[in-house]
């Protein structure tokens, strides 16, 4: 079968507490032109000052993504017609971009995948259309004059699985970097993805765009549609034309929406208004020493220190938040192991659900873990006890006993009162022992009810199986 | 002589001197403006603001009442740029130059007279209004600046603020007989001068004398954070600048302009020359880079960039609303029901020399074409201050003469588009009358940051000409 070429346009609202040429607030969600100004709803005479923080946040992710910086960079005016776009051209870059190259690590963290980018430019975005009734147009300017980076990758994906671990990869970066909210649903990273065959003689075929993909998923889906429909034509000696299409997520396929014959002529002009970016290879210098730990680099050195599982590895290196909290609960609780799971599991979760702010620190936390490895709460109890931590500031021992979460029985104390449990069931002890090993269970159960659970449900387990086992089957 | 005549810096006197109040002033502005301005047709909208009270600020703008291109925002004064696309479209704050005015205490009287968008050199292309050279009705008053130019000559205003792309300050000024300058490109902030071609876009200076423009230009001049292509003058006092002497300054004269110049004009430089040689200057021949080439270069230039400062006009939030069709059908219906010929000639330009496959043709070529130009000034102004030579190859031409041939009227430029394209500052000084009564001017042009200079050899060729002494002669002033 014929390999697919593919190749992905990644737009990124950046992170910025304005849009990227004038001081407006970059909130897409409030009600409609609350966030407009003479400049970017293009009055004439108006004129655009770029946004620093903007240009920051851009060199940010170039840095992490070992782009080239040259020293010089400048915007041009792409031209065409849009309802959306107030000055009819859109400030881009073209001739002197913010980044060359680069490279995108994706997929499994420990054998990544390598996507080859073209660069990365910065842009405002554009604003929105929405159809009203008879024909007319209503234009919500909010978006209009937001920061863009746009990352343009080589056609190196074969797959729209590969897309996706693309998109993945990228969404944990921006976030790590907190150069982007990098929300698909929101439009925070909107994706345009293009796809090929290679033909008999090697040459990539005739391209396809792909537009209106507004999940991770629907890029994957979209371009395995594609793919398959490029191949059916190919089967069926049909050739195929260079062309833009739309995905229709509801009937999952995609649909013509229009010709690249007819395709714009965007007339660029470097854009006088604004004078070249200078200095930039040396702020990008800057910005490379700022980066913290990246994903993948730390992923592999937290896999090679503590040799976490697959799935413990991906868990605690999703966010940099919690890859912080993992290494320094790791650090004070001594065992990476039960930090990881910890992190993995119900601390994750209480930053989820609560905010990452009120997860207790690392000492507390490495506390908790203590009393649990050392059975003095038990692990059902342990879990209980995580989300009291963060309105009692008291040492977790504390909170347990004040709780009643601690344990009220262990060692010599517990296999007493198992024996003296089991003791008063002989006729179950006698049936155990006759083979209805299922009631093992019932008497850890009954146990654990004598103690209201205050208990470690397997060293209860241990305890009975060994009176069990060390009573041996009665004699006949 | 009407105090509508006066000086800015002699009217800033006798403001202070007690003999004259900003009140007197500006009935004089506007007396002159009731009596002249119906056959004149400088002004598109006028400013009903009463004069300042109190004593006079320390500005020498204080009370002064002048008028503004209607290409530039003022609050409240609507900024049509003489287009019917644009009708009654007020700007919602003030343009940086105005800004400091007001603040200076300047009087705004209204908005003067363009051709549409500033495209034109006579004035003729404006909607609704066409301006006539106050020193003869048959003749233009030169463009785009037109209103402006003829405002200030006749005593409408006792300056204005105009705009200069290819020569739209130093042109009319030239043939209305008032001095016109531009200061290097960035020097006065574009914020809120309706775009016509940005990189060679200027706010420029119109005033009866060259230490009032040297005045206006201080106040207008500097740094603003709503331009980032703005810097500030490196002159620090340019009126003080118009009173050094100029000995030892050096003038290139440019050559061989036999072959467009009028025999007026050449006599004139020749005036000019001694002028500045029995001021002191010294002076050398220089020849001036290929005015055709710079022709062509700035026709392709300043038309692909006004096809994207003007693609903003269609029909939605600015211009005549069109509905039904698509958005580029409503688009093209408010452009041509809005944009006069000359407009959308550039316009037609515009789409031509950047379309895909030929952009480097045209625009790549131009933009080099422009590099030479700036490359070769430069060369001539390492050596010398300033270059002397004509605005124009000969007075205002008649009405009408030159409307139906765009590349005649664009010959208007010839002189005037070199220091455009090279970003230089540029000063238009009015030396003598022909025999038919219309002014002729001599140009200087600057080094980059030299508006000092520029100053103090313009103010030299003002006294040694003496135009003063001929606008006795000036039907307004001779009623």
């Amino acid at each position: 079968m014929a390999e697919a070429l593919i190749g992905l346009e990644l737009h990124v609202r950046l992170a910025t507490r304005t849009k990227l040429f004038c001081g407006c607030r970059v909130d897409p969600a409030a009600a409609p032109n609350t966030h407009v100004c003479p400049v970017c709803a293009g009055l004439p005479g108006a004129l655009p000052a770029p946004n620093a923080a903007a240009v920051r946040q851009g060199l940010r992710l170039a840095a992490a993504l070992g782009c080239t910086v040259a020293p010089d960079s400048s915007f041009a005016r792409k031209q065409y017609l849009y309802p959306d776009l107030p000055r009819n051209y859109q400030i881009t870059q073209q001739a002197r971009p913010l980044a060359r190259g680069g490279l995108l690590e994706f997929g499994d963290d420990l054998a990544p995948g390598r996507l080859t980018l073209q660069g990365i430019h910065l842009e405002e975005d554009a604003g929105r259309s929405r159809s009203v009734h008879d024909g007319r147009v209503s234009v919500d300017l909010n978006r209009a004059g937001a920061p863009l980076a746009e990352i343009v990758t080589a056609p190196e994906l074969r797959t729209g699985e590969e897309a996706y671990q693309v998109l993945r990869a990228l969404r944990r970066l921006l976030r790590w970097l907190d150069v982007s909210e990098a929300r698909m649903e929101d439009g925070d990273l909107r994706c345009d993805a293009n796809i090929s065959l290679r033909g008999p003689d090697g040459a990539p075929g005739p391209r396809v765009e792909l537009k209106n993909l507004n999940t991770a998923r629907g890029v994957a889906r979209a371009l395995e549609f594609e793919r398959a429909r490029l191949h059916a034509r190919l089967a069926d000696g049909l050739a195929s034309v260079p062309e833009t299409r739309a995905w229709n997520a509801e009937a999952r396929r995609t649909e013509p929406l229009r010709a690249k014959e007819t395709a714009a002529d965007y007339r660029f002009l470097e854009d006088p208004d604004l004078p070249p970016l200078t200095g930039l290879d040396a702020a990008a210098e800057l910005a490379r020493r700022a980066l913290p730990e990246l994903p993948g680099v730390r992923a592999r050195r937290l896999a090679r220190l503590h040799g976490l599982e697959p799935e413990l590895l991906r868990a605690v290196t999703a966010d940099r938040a919690a890859c912080d909290r993992f290494e320094a609960l790791a650090r004070y609780a001594g065992d990476a192991r039960a930090a990881a799971r910890w992190c993995a599991g119900p601390v994750a979760a209480l930053a989820r659900e609560r905010g990452a702010a009120v997860v207790p620190g690392a000492v507390r936390l490495a506390r908790l873990l203590r009393l649990e490895a050392v059975g003095r709460v038990a692990p059902p109890q342990a879990r209980a006890l995580l989300p009291l931590l963060v309105d009692d500031p008291r040492d977790p021992l504390a909170v347990a006993a004040a709780h009643g979460l601690t344990v009220a029985v262990a060692g010599a104390d517990l296999e007493a009162l198992a024996a003296a449990v089991l003791a008063e069931t002989p006729a179950q002890v006698s049936a155990y022992h006759g083979g209805k090993a299922a009631l093992l269970g019932w008497f850890v159960g009954r146990v654990l009810a004598r103690v209201d659970g205050r208990a470690d449900p397997a060293a209860v387990r241990a305890a009975v199986t060994r009176i069990l086992t060390r009573g041996g089957p009665p004699s006949p | 002589m009407s105090v509508a005549d006066l000086d800015v810096l002699e009217a800033a006197a006798r403001l202070r001197d007690g003999g004259l109040t900003a009140a007197d002033l500006l009935r004089a502005a506007r007396e002159r403006i009731a009596d002249l301005d119906g056959d004149l047709g400088c002004y598109r909208w006028l400013e009903l603001a009463a004069p300042p009270a109190g004593p006079p600020g320390p500005s020498p703008l204080w009370g002064i009442p002048y008028g503004i291109k209607a290409n530039l925002w003022a609050r409240g004064a609507p900024a049509d740029c003489a287009s019917r696309l644009l009708a009654g479209w007020v700007p919602p704050a003030d343009a940086a130059a105005v800004a400091r005015l007001r603040a200076a205490g300047a009087v705004l009287l209204g908005t003067l007279n363009l051709d549409e968008f500033a495209m034109g050199s006579s004035t003729e292309h404006a909607w609704g209004l066409a301006t006539r050279n106050p020193w003869h009705p048959d003749h233009v008053p030169g463009g785009s600046s037109g209103g402006a130019a003829a405002a200030v000559a006749a005593g409408l205003a006792g300056f204005a603020l105009g705009s200069d792309t290819g020569g739209s300050v130093r042109h009319p000024a030239h043939c209305c007989g008032v001095t016109g300058l531009i200061a290097g490109y960035g020097r006065v902030s574009r914020r809120g001068l309706v775009p016509h071609a940005t990189s060679l876009d200027r706010v420029g200076v119109l005033t009866r004398s060259v230490a009032d423009a040297a005045a206006v230009l201080a106040h207008v001049a500097g740094r603003d954070a709503g331009d980032a292509t703005s810097t500030d003058l490196a002159e620090p006092d340019p009126v003080a600048a118009t009173r050094r002497v100029c000995r030892g300054l050096r003038v290139g004269w440019v050559r061989g302009l036999e072959r467009w110049a009028d025999a007026d004009t050449l006599a004139d430089q020749a005036r000019c020359r001694s002028i500045l040689a029995d001021a002191g200057a010294v002076l050398d021949p220089v020849d001036l880079p290929d005015t055709d080439l710079a022709l062509a270069a700035y026709t392709i230039l300043a038309s692909a960039e006004a096809g994207a400062d003007l693609a903003r006009y269609d029909g939605g939030h600015l211009g005549p609303r069109a509905f039904g069709g698509d958005h580029a059908a409503a688009a093209a219906a408010a452009r041509t029901a809005g944009f006069g010929a000359e407009v959308r000639l550039r316009l037609l330009t515009a789409a031509h020399v950047l379309r895909a496959g030929h952009a480097d043709r045209w625009a790549g070529r131009a933009a080099r074409a422009r590099a030479l130009i700036h490359r070769e000034l430069r060369d001539l102004l390492h050596d010398r201050h300033v270059l002397l030579l004509p605005t124009a190859a000969g007075p205002a031409f008649r009405r009408g003469e030159r409307t139906g041939d765009p590349v005649a009227m664009r010959d208007a430029d010839r002189f005037t588009v070199p220091a455009s394209l090279a970003g230089l500052p540029a000063l238009t000084v009015p030396t003598t009358l022909t025999a038919a009564g219309l002014p002729l001017s001599a140009q200087l042009i600057g080094r980059d940051d030299g508006e000092g200079a520029l100053l103090t050899l313009g103010a030299a060729l003002e006294r040694g000409a003496d135009f003063d002494a001929r606008r006795k002669e000036s039907p307004w002033r001779r009623r």
